[in-house]
């Protein structure tokens, strides 16, 4: 029971919810569909399907206002105009439809050409005259506002008695489409179009971005000046467009009609949770926001709820949302990181001790004491190590670059290519190519004229997931097969390098063994659910992958040839210390780095997710129990799952944190995540012309050489 | 609510007690049921017990919950559903009220105006559903099956004459100002154009300013004011309601001119209206008495439910008697609201 808890952690798919972009607006959108739910249990027949339609009718004139209010907003300033700007195209439309009798396509043009106008003023103001969107606003709407009254009362006498009737005016007004109201399919469109308009289109992205950061969206290069202009004109047109709907529905030209809409707008932006400081928010917030005040009105006054109550209670329900929202966003991000991580429960045996002189095959033992340093203090962080033909080391470094000690001493250092990103586990390809996992961006290559090439950084996303894993987050070792795939570990979809110790407090099957095929450029998802996995090889006689799971401390064999093949088994379980990356060995077996030894103390945390739990709530990291990487540590296994020796730097004087070893000539290599320098240790009882390329490759080569010399054979018989 | 809840209980308590009798009688003398008394009140039980009337007013100012007050008390007597929606003067919010009322199909729907024309369509359609609709006071372009309000122009002339009678045939200034309410208000628009009509018949009167003042006393305070300092000798004041009166005469007030600038207003009768009247602020108001008002529509209610025709048959008007308050001595032209 306990096991089923923390393997499906509600925790974790909370935390992983929270993470979403979507749902910070979760606030406002509970709220809304609180509203309706209490709404459909006051009020009887609130569902039916003319009471929905009534309300979808009335809506899309607020809810325009309020995307014009939105946009403004979103593009770091305010338009409080939207209001005045909209009753007086609500007053332009009836007078152009009813005294100037103008077909309908005329009045629509005349009433957009309204909102261009005012969109122009209020823009070109605050753009390019540069003052203030607050005080420049708030003048517009108090002279458009007087200039609708003088209006009004100019031609009160026509607009009270004027009444056409026209079959189109009466559809834009009162006509339904498929059921749902016009103007609401108007808003639907149109409410789409601006969302996509700021999300995916080049100069509504650009008022977003000035919105977030005017300096920075100048320093990128863009008009900021045309995009405030932009963002008022639309703002202008929508609002006026919102007062031709009105128009056409209302007939009428009231003194109150638009009062206080640039209010509720407002009101219906902040609801919403979009920042009044410009740049975070959506169209479908500035919905949500109008959704909640429009139902809100229209409920209260459906219950018969004396009007000052009604607007006392928006009020109050305003404060309300507005309060929690403020404080949910702001505070968000601390829930999200005090419960993101979500240990699960993991049960160790106790490991084989390694004590010295246990005659245990782990027994610490002096035999890395011998290794000569390699580049010492010209390196950071060589994760991994690989040589090439020709005997040049090439190792990781963590500024992103691939750096190379030439053959033979190994003296002078040189940046061979620099990829970016983290790199870390290493291999080379039958053409000689550098492959290299890059924590933060995928695969990458190098050839040996030292271009770059980028092989995979996304895979299928996992469906059921919130978390997008379709990125590779963390690859981190990688090896290919006979037949040319390449499998590698993406150790983490959770975390990245940086956070790898809170991988460890969650021991959980965050990670996958992935597989890209360079024939159809396609990376498929091997196995996931895996705990770290990390260190991947092949085995000799390519007929199956070695990984290792690093918080399980376990070796795994997953068959990718013969019967078996699609088959995982778990080859060695309960290893004394957290696995790395293996490599092979001369003799036809296998080399595996220990990053870190297991301890009792760290081992008893692991049987308590609640108490990892409490740790990482409640003390600071340096306080942290952590996995012990203070140790150096190589070990040796073979293809039946025997751990045939071990290799120990006593104390890690010279090689702590050991992620890394690989065979060249009699040499073992060692690099380490966080050291500075490469080890290097003479292998006197290997095989001294040994070289891991040849391993892979040499037969292929051979054979390609034998089918050569036969074709030209053949040439030369006949 | 609680001004109500007494009262009601006494009604249903009434409305039991009289079906136990009626149980009783009916049980004692079953071969009486043809008594014509019998049968007419049979007859009205059938036509109104159970219906629902739905009632939206601009919003619930003092007129407009004297008149619910009196509109609930009496439909409740009588076994009638009565609802009441307050769009607090909001007009998008008005119409969404009546649509919805039109879809939930009330028998009866009684509407006050804000405009001419925003419900214009919808009182169309209602009646087109089967809702017999009544417009109080502020009518629409559409005529329906019962007005029950102010004769508006009649109003209009009979101001205009009481400031003709100050200002007109040379006396004083001959300037009048006219406070008009909403401009495209049925009420303020119609009694507008017929005061103006009945000053413009004699020459030697001025209109110096007619605007609307969208029932704000605020706003009146402020066009008075502008007024005053134009036409200091302004002679009279016209003005199309009540509480939005009482700013322009504390402007008047303001400028010295209490007494000398005649003030007459159209109102409804409620209780400020007498108080102005007593402190000498209004010369004289023409009250409309929204109580007596709010019984003439419950009547038309009930002659509509117990007509049989269909709804939008009918044209009836029913145009309220306005009385001059002028003295204490007219107090009871003005109702009383209970706290």
């Amino acid at each position: 029971m306990r096991r089923i808890w923390y393997r499906l952690s509600p925790q974790m798919l909370i935390g992983e919810l929270l993470e979403k972009r979507w749902m910070e607006p979760i606030v406002p959108f509970a709220l809304m569909l609180a509203m309706f739910a209490a709404f459909l249990l006051a009020i009887p027949d609130y569902a039916s399907v003319v009471q929905i339609q009534l309300l979808m009718r009335s809506f899309p004139e607020q809810a325009f206002v309020a995307i014009a209010m939105a946009i403004s907003i979103l593009s770091g300033g305010i338009d409080l105009s939207v209001g005045a700007v909209f009753a007086m195209a609500n007053f332009l439309a009836l007078y152009l439809f009813l005294v100037q009798e103008w077909s309908l396509p005329l009045v629509l043009a005349g009433t957009l050409a309204w909102g261009v106008l005012i969109g122009a003023v209020n823009g070109g103001l605050i753009a390019y005259a540069k003052t203030r969107p607050f005080l420049t606003t708030m003048v517009v709407l108090i002279i458009v506002r007087a200039a609708y009254n003088k209006a009004t009362i100019a031609y009160s006498a026509q607009l009270a008695s004027g009444y056409v009737e026209n079959a189109a005016w009466d559809f834009i007004g009162i006509g339904t489409a498929g059921g749902i109201p016009f103007n609401m399919v108007c808003l639907i469109v149109i409410g789409l179009a601006t969302h996509i308009y700021l999300t995916r289109i080049r100069s509504g992205v650009h008022i977003m971005a000035v919105g977030s950061s005017r300096k920075a969206a100048r320093h990128a290069g863009i008009n900021v000046k045309w995009s405030l202009f932009l963002a008022y004109l639309l703002s202008g047109v929508l609002a006026s467009f919102a007062g031709f709907l009105y128009a056409a529905r209302q007939n009428s030209a009231g003194t109150d009609t638009g009062v206080g809409w640039e209010v509720n707008a407002l009101a219906a932006a902040v609801v919403g949770g979009i920042s009044l400081s410009g740049g975070r928010g959506t169209i479908a917030r500035a919905m949500i926001g109008a959704t909640i005040i429009f139902l809100l009105i229209n409920g209260l006054v459906q219950l018969g709820t004396h009007g000052s109550l009604t607007t006392a209670a928006i009020g109050f329900i305003l404060l309300l949302a507005v309060g929690f929202n403020v404080k949910f966003v702001k505070h968000k991000s601390t829930i999200l990181q005090k419960m993101y991580v979500s240990p699960t429960l993991v049960n160790f045996k106790e490991p084989p001790s390694i004590e010295r002189g246990s005659g245990s095959v782990f027994a610490e033992n002096d035999r890395l004491l011998a290794v000569e340093p390699i580049g010492l203090g010209k390196i950071e962080g060589p994760e991994d190590v690989i040589l090439d033909r020709y005997d040049n080391l090439y190792t990781v470094n963590r500024n992103g670059s691939i750096i190379r000690f030439l053959a033979p001493d190994y003296e002078v250092r040189e940046e061979f290519a620099r990829i970016g990103g983290r790199p870390l586990g290493l291999a080379m390809d039958k053409d000689e190519n550098i492959l290299a996992c890059v924590a933060g961006m995928g695969v990458y290559g190098v050839r040996p004229d030292r271009s770059i090439f980028k092989v995979t950084d996304e895979t299928a996303r996992t469906w059921y997931r919130f978390k997008d894993d379709s990125r590779i987050l963390l690859a981190d070792d990688l090896d290919i097969a006979p037949s040319g795939l390449i499998y590698f570990s993406d150790a983490s979809t959770r975390y990245e390098l940086t956070d790898w110790a809170l991988d460890g407090f969650e021991g959980r099957g965050n990670g996958r063994l992935l597989c890209y095929d360079p024939k159809t450029n396609k990376t498929t998802t091997v196995l996931s659910g895996l705990a770290f996995p990390n260190g991947v090889c092949v085995s000799h006689d390519g007929r199956c992958v070695y990984w290792v799971s690093t918080w399980l401390c376990r070796i795994y064999r997953y068959w990718i040839e013969g019967e078996q093949k699609g088959t995982l088994e778990i080859m060695v379980d309960n290893l004394p210390g957290y696995p790395d990356n293996i490599n092979r060995a001369s003799d036809g077996t296998y080399w595996l780095a220990f990053v870190g030894i297991r301890s009792p103390a760290f081992d008893l945390a692991m049987e308590d997710p609640a108490f990892r739990v409490r740790m990482v709530k409640q003390i600071p990291p340096d306080e942290w129990l952590c996995p012990g990487i203070n140790y150096g540590c190589v070990i040796k296994f073979d293809d039946n799952g025997n751990v045939l020796e071990s290799l120990w730097d006593p104390g890690a004087e010279n090689h702590a944190t050991i992620t890394s070893m690989r065979e060249h000539k009699g040499y073992l290599y060692i690099g380490g995540l966080e050291n500075n320098r490469i080890g290097r240790l003479k292998l006197p009882d290997a095989d001294q012309n040994w070289t891991s390329w040849d391993s892979y490759y040499a037969k292929d080569l051979q054979v390609a050489s034998d089918v050569k010399t036969m074709e030209v054979d053949h040439v030369v018989d006949s | 609510m609680s001004i109500f809840s007494g009262r009601a209980f006494a009604v249903r308590a009434g409305l039991c007690l009289a079906a136990v009798a009626a149980m009783t009688m009916s049980m004692a003398l079953p071969s009486q049921a043809a008594d014509p008394r019998q049968q007419l009140h049979d007859d009205f039980t059938a036509a109104t017990v159970g219906k629902k009337i739905a009632w939206v007013p601009v919003w619930l100012g003092v007129l407009e919950s004297e008149w619910t007050r009196v509109m609930k008390e009496n439909f409740e007597d009588k076994g009638i559903e009565f609802v009441m929606r307050d769009p607090n003067f909001k007009s998008d919010v008005q119409l969404q009220a009546v649509s919805t009322l039109i879809n939930e199909k009330p028998d009866i729907l009684i509407v006050q105006n804000p405009t001419t024309t925003l419900l214009a369509r919808e009182l169309k359609r209602a009646m087109s559903e089967g809702i017999k609709v009544i417009q109080v006071n502020m009518s629409s372009n559409t005529t329906t099956d019962a007005y029950v309000g102010v004769d508006v122009p009649k109003m209009g002339r009979l101001l205009a004459k009481e400031a003709l009678a100050v200002c007109g045939g040379g006396k004083g200034s001959g300037k009048v100002a006219i406070l008009q309410g909403e401009a495209t208000a049925a009420y303020s628009l119609d009694m507008t154009n017929a005061a103006t009509e009945t000053l413009e018949k004699d020459p030697s009167i001025k209109i110096v300013s007619s605007q609307p003042v969208n029932w704000d006393a605020n706003k009146a305070s402020e066009v008075m004011t502008n007024v005053l300092q134009q036409h200091p000798d302004l002679c009279s004041i016209i003005s199309v309601w009540g509480p939005q009166t009482a700013g322009a005469a504390q402007a008047v007030k303001n400028a010295g001119l209490q007494g000398k600038v005649k003030i007459f207003v159209g109102s409804d009768g409620q209780p400020a209206d007498c108080d102005m009247i007593d402190q000498g602020l209004y010369t004289k108001n023409l009250s409309y008495t929204a109580n007596l008002q709010g019984e003439q529509i419950v009547t038309a209610a009930l002659a509509l439910l117990q007509d049989p025709r269909p709804a939008g048959s009918t044209h009836y008007a029913f145009y309220t008697t306005n009385y001059w308050v002028s003295g204490p001595e007219d107090r009871r032209y003005c109702f009383t609201v209970s706290k």
